[in-house]
């Protein structure tokens, strides 16, 4: 029985040197230790695979490199996709709701509150969209008439400053010329100039104003003249009838041959141009004529 | 003093390891799986991870960590194939031994011989493998494979017997 039969690290030790010489010696006489020794210097004379280090090392980088970014491009895609969401959503929340005329119609609009505007032609009224009830403004361009709720806080944004209102009903006409009227209750005109003038109406009350002249008087209708289809003007310059006439009616003048400043006292239909230009321009001895398109109304002496 | 180890998040630190390591690894899988694409797959898994912990690994661990890991991953998916061994280019011109009669033929005997390894379970394949193509010490052998010297002492007789029994018919004495 050989030691390499026996001993079951032997051979191991031999690959290794680690015999000892008597053990080495006896080992090389054996007839086996021939074959081991082929075995060893042949096995010794194999190779393993080809490996390519730097390949692998550039497949790894590319990995790396690749897959982080894809990662940051998705965080910065949620945090650009929630910033959206968020000034969205702000802006939603503080957007407002627009309510437009168009020339020579009217609409009436409900608050959440229960208050009624009375929106007169060619005129555009806004509000917030939401949280309108702690913070109840409107912003008004044109003419309308509010009929509002008894509460506190209900004001009115015109180009000429903030009418505040308790509850009343009161009509406003921003345009070419302002005026505020009070038909109910009491509103609080604040004019946004430097001076920040109050007036106080009450009703039967009105407010003209017309390029910082101030005019209050008092009046006899009990609702707007729009309100009954009509404008009603008295001793008011002829310019102003006109705008008035092209909010309900879809024309142009072209007046450079007459003389606007003139005053007008009377009033016209909403519902019927040819009256209401005969009804305006007839009286002051204006004559007019109507272009073939039925738009531009060419004014002379 | 004590000098700071380098971080294996500095990438030059990172490339230096790969390009130690990566060869001797990828053949150490090779010699248990039988499957070089597996073996690449399996140590090039383990690197990227490697970068990912960068922080928690220091660089003298990062050694054992990545044979550990390597072994780890392979025993998740073993799939032992014939591991295919090449000869040295030059070797085949000169091979000096003192009388090469007793070889019945070179080239039959080298065939044999890469049968017979493919034979060997891959416990003592990859032992012997280690040691005769790689040439490393039992010492970094029992690093690699988590076993003591004496463990390897074993696997290498084991995988010499075994190899002799199935050759020794073909070499004349």
């Amino acid at each position: 029985m050989n030691n390499y039969e026996t001993d079951d690290t032997f051979l191991g030790r031999w690959i290794s040197g680690e015999l000892s010489k008597e053990e080495r010696i006896a080992f090389e006489k054996t007839k086996e230790f021939k074959q081991f020794t082929i075995i060893n210097s042949e096995a010794q004379l194999l190779e393993g695979p080809t490996i390519d280090t730097e390949a692998a090392l550039l497949k790894i980088k590319q990995q790396l490199y690749t897959k982080p970014k894809v990662i940051r491009l998705k965080q910065i895609m949620r945090m650009a996709s929630a910033a959206i969401i968020v000034i969205s959503l702000g802006l939603f929340l503080n957007s407002s709701k627009t309510y437009t005329t168009a020339i020579g119609e009217t609409q009436t609009v409900t608050l959440a509150d229960g208050s009624i505007i009375n929106l007169n032609a060619n005129s555009s009224v806004s509000h917030k969209r939401f949280f309108w009830d702690t913070n109840k403004g409107v912003t008004l361009n044109g003419e309308a008439y509010f009929t509002i709720t008894k509460g506190n806080g209900f004001t009115v944004q015109t180009s000429i400053g903030i009418v505040q209102v308790l509850g009343t009903q009161f009509n406003i006409k921003d345009q070419s010329t302002f005026s505020l009227k009070c038909f109910e209750g009491e509103v609080q005109l604040t004019v946004a100039d430097s001076r920040k003038k109050r007036y106080r109406l009450t009703k039967s009350m009105q407010v003209n104003i017309d390029e910082n002249i101030v005019q209050e008087s008092v009046f006899s209708e009990q609702i707007p003249d729009w309100k009954n289809g009509v404008s009603v003007f008295k001793n008011q310059s002829l310019s102003i009838v006109l705008d008035e006439l092209m909010n309900y009616y879809p024309i142009e003048f072209e007046s450079e041959n007459i003389n606007t400043n003139r005053l007008f006292s009377g009033r016209f239909t909403h519902d019927n141009l040819k009256t209401a230009l005969q009804a305006t321009l007839v009286p002051m001895g204006v004559q007019y004529q109507i272009s073939n398109n039925n738009e531009t109304i060419i004014l002379s002496e | 003093m004590i000098k700071k180890e380098p971080s294996i998040c500095e990438e030059e630190n990172y490339n230096q390891l790969f390009r130690n390591l990566y060869e001797p690894v990828t053949k150490y899988i090779y010699y248990k799986c039988g499957s070089l694409q597996q073996a690449e797959d399996i140590v090039q898994n383990v690197f990227i991870k490697l970068w990912k912990l960068c922080a928690t690994v220091t660089f003298s661990k990062a050694k054992s960590y990545i044979y550990t890991a390597c072994n780890n991953l392979f025993l998740n998916e073993v799939a032992h194939q014939k591991v295919v061994l090449k000869h040295q280019q030059s070797v085949l011109e000169h091979t000096d031994y003192e009388s090469p009669d007793f070889l019945i033929e070179v080239d039959e005997f080298r065939v044999q011989l890469k049968n017979a390894i493919n034979s060997l379970s891959v416990k003592e394949r990859e032992v012997f493998l280690l040691s005769r193509i790689e040439k490393k010490t039992y010492k970094e052998i029992a690093e690699i494979t988590g076993l003591t010297v004496k463990a390897i002492e074993r696997r290498m007789s084991i995988a010499l017997k075994a190899i002799k029994e199935l050759l020794g018919k073909h070499i004349k004495i």
